[in-house]
């Protein structure tokens, strides 16, 4: 099988943008990593396109406006994973050596089309009965208080660590950081979780250039950087009366991408997680045996994973403080990676980075812990 | 006890609810709502059972934020069945549900509008609620 690298990476800011549409985000995105690769709109060979509620077509009207079209474009919906199974996607058809050049992008709007709290599936028994997103993080959260000792004051020690990050990231969507004391005087949304600890709603586009090793030969050593796993795993269903505080998901999307990659946890010196909640990031890095498992929210508190802590988690500001488009949002995670090991953070820079990890999770379904999950580990 | 209504969700029996559920008659594990394929083993086709009109907090919260369809603020559980089952449900009670504290599955409107009237639908009655009435 063949290797697969990152050539190109592009992004627009994350935010409100009422006045510009999905695909005209999307074409930027393309065009940016198009730019950053070094390659023409001819040399793109597929395109893999994740969004969750732009309607039919997304990725044929996206890349139209940035100038593809003719070749294979695949639109691919998995939940707030679906820009990561994109890159899924498209990373499988250069391991297959099907192709050497393609392009994932993800790009969602938001900005409209939401009242009130984002919930399950309508035809979903829980939805029908009041369930928000935010109110299944709510209860994992008090499981986790129960059996761990954690605190509200921890989880806003979470959200304010990665409001603090995006502020030095020009494209995120907060600008300013926040205190743990601020987090705690928003507003409750599902307690114990405040406005302050849930990812907001966004638009944004994120595209990265994928090639085989022949091509990044070719194209550009120096500016590659190494998919050295890319893994996506769908939520089992639950049987019986699963720990809501560890998720199998993550855990054994994890699992398979450090087997894969022969890098295990301990070599990991940066994670993008999915944090669409405060508690999420912990239960995250808990899964993907990154910290030990109950322990996460008192060692941020701790400061280790700050930018200059053991293991930085979420230096971009994650989707807490970066923002949510939730079809861009595994893209993104990979396209700060990228610039992660490229040593082009700016403020941000995690210094001697070499090896990162990009986890992205998404969505709810009855009876299923988490609809997809991707496992992405890049190395220089 | 006696059935006094009975839809495709649930059976009522004097004021207690009992879910329906489904049971695999191979692995007997038991899936609430019922499904087509048992998901521990395979088997195609479940057994129906009606879940106990008791169950055990898992974990709770309190929504504050939700949809134009619901009337916020109301409680939410992760409720344990003794058939070795979870189901979410609304809860009602005063203050807070506990982790661990056992719950009457009872019929109660909210936390649902439609037309501008709560819709009745099982709830996990805690404690509270339970010696408010009975005391």
């Amino acid at each position: 099988m063949d290797d697969v690298y990152v050539l190109g990476a592009g992004m627009t800011p994350f935010g409100k943008h009422p006045d510009r549409t999905a695909a005209d985000l999307g074409a930027a995105a393309v065009l940016e990593a198009l730019d950053d690769a070094g390659v023409a709109l001819a040399d793109i060979e597929a395109a893999w396109v994740g969004s969750v509620f732009q309607g039919m077509a997304m990725g044929q009207r996206a890349l139209g406006d940035g100038g593809i079209s003719g070749i294979p474009i695949t639109n691919v919906e998995n939940a707030c994973s679906s820009g990561s199974t994109a890159i899924w996607d498209a990373a499988m058809s250069i391991r297959a050596g099907v192709y050497e050049v393609v392009i994932a992008l993800g790009v969602e709007h938001l900005t409209g089309q939401f009242r009130g709290a984002f919930t399950p599936d309508e035809s979903d028994i829980e939805a029908q009965r009041g369930l928000t997103m935010p109110s299944v993080y709510a209860m994992r959260a008090q499981r986790h208080f129960a059996e761990f000792g954690t605190t509200t004051e921890q989880l806003a020690a979470i959200a304010s660590k990665n409001k603090r990050n995006a502020a030095l990231n020009p494209l995120a969507q907060f600008k300013k950081p926040v205190t743990v004391e601020e987090v705690l005087a928003s507003r409750m949304i599902a307690d114990p979780l405040h406005l302050q600890e849930c990812a907001p709603v966004s638009d944004g586009a994120s595209a990265v250039v994928l090639v085989s090793k022949a091509k990044r030969d070719q194209l550009g050593r120096g500016r590659a950087i190494r998919l050295a796993a890319s893994v996506l795993k769908s939520g089992r269903k639950e049987v019986g009366l699963p720990e809501m505080t560890f998720e199998d998901l993550t855990h054994r999307a994890a699992e398979e991408a450090y087997a894969v990659s022969g890098i295990g946890p301990e070599e990991i010196r940066f994670a993008e997680v999915h944090d669409c909640f405060s508690i999420a990031e912990a239960l995250r890095v808990e899964g993907l045996g990154l910290f030990p498992r109950g322990e996460y929210p008192a060692r941020v508190v701790k400061g280790e994973a700050d930018l200059d802590g053991r293991l930085p988690v979420n230096g971009s500001g994650g989707l807490l403080g970066k923002g949510h488009p939730l079809g861009a949002t595994g893209v993104a995670q990979v396209v700060e990676v990228v610039r992660q090991l490229r040593g082009e953070a700016g403020d941000r820079q995690i210094p001697g980075a070499k090896v990162g990890l990009a986890h992205c999770r998404g969505g709810k379904a009855q009876g299923v812990e988490g609809t997809a999950c991707t496992v992405n580990i890049l190395t220089v | 006890m006696t059935v006094v209504e009975a839809n495709s969700e649930y059976d009522l029996e004097e004021d207690r609810v009992r879910l329906r559920a489904g049971r695999c008659p191979d692995c007997g594990a038991v899936f609430c709502p019922t499904g087509t394929v048992c998901a521990a083993c395979g088997h195609r086709g479940l057994d129906e059972i009606l879940l106990a009109p008791t169950a055990t907090v898992y974990t709770y919260t309190r929504v504050h934020q939700s949809t134009p369809d619901f009337q916020a603020p109301y409680d939410l559980v992760y409720a344990d069945f003794p058939e070795n089952v979870r189901v979410m449900l609304p809860a009602l009670g005063e203050g807070y549900p506990v982790i661990g504290e056992q719950v009457d599955i009872v019929l109660a409107p909210g936390p649902r509008v439609k037309d501008g009237q709560l819709i009745d639908m099982p709830h996990a009655r805690t404690a509270a609620e339970r010696s408010e009435h009975d005391g």
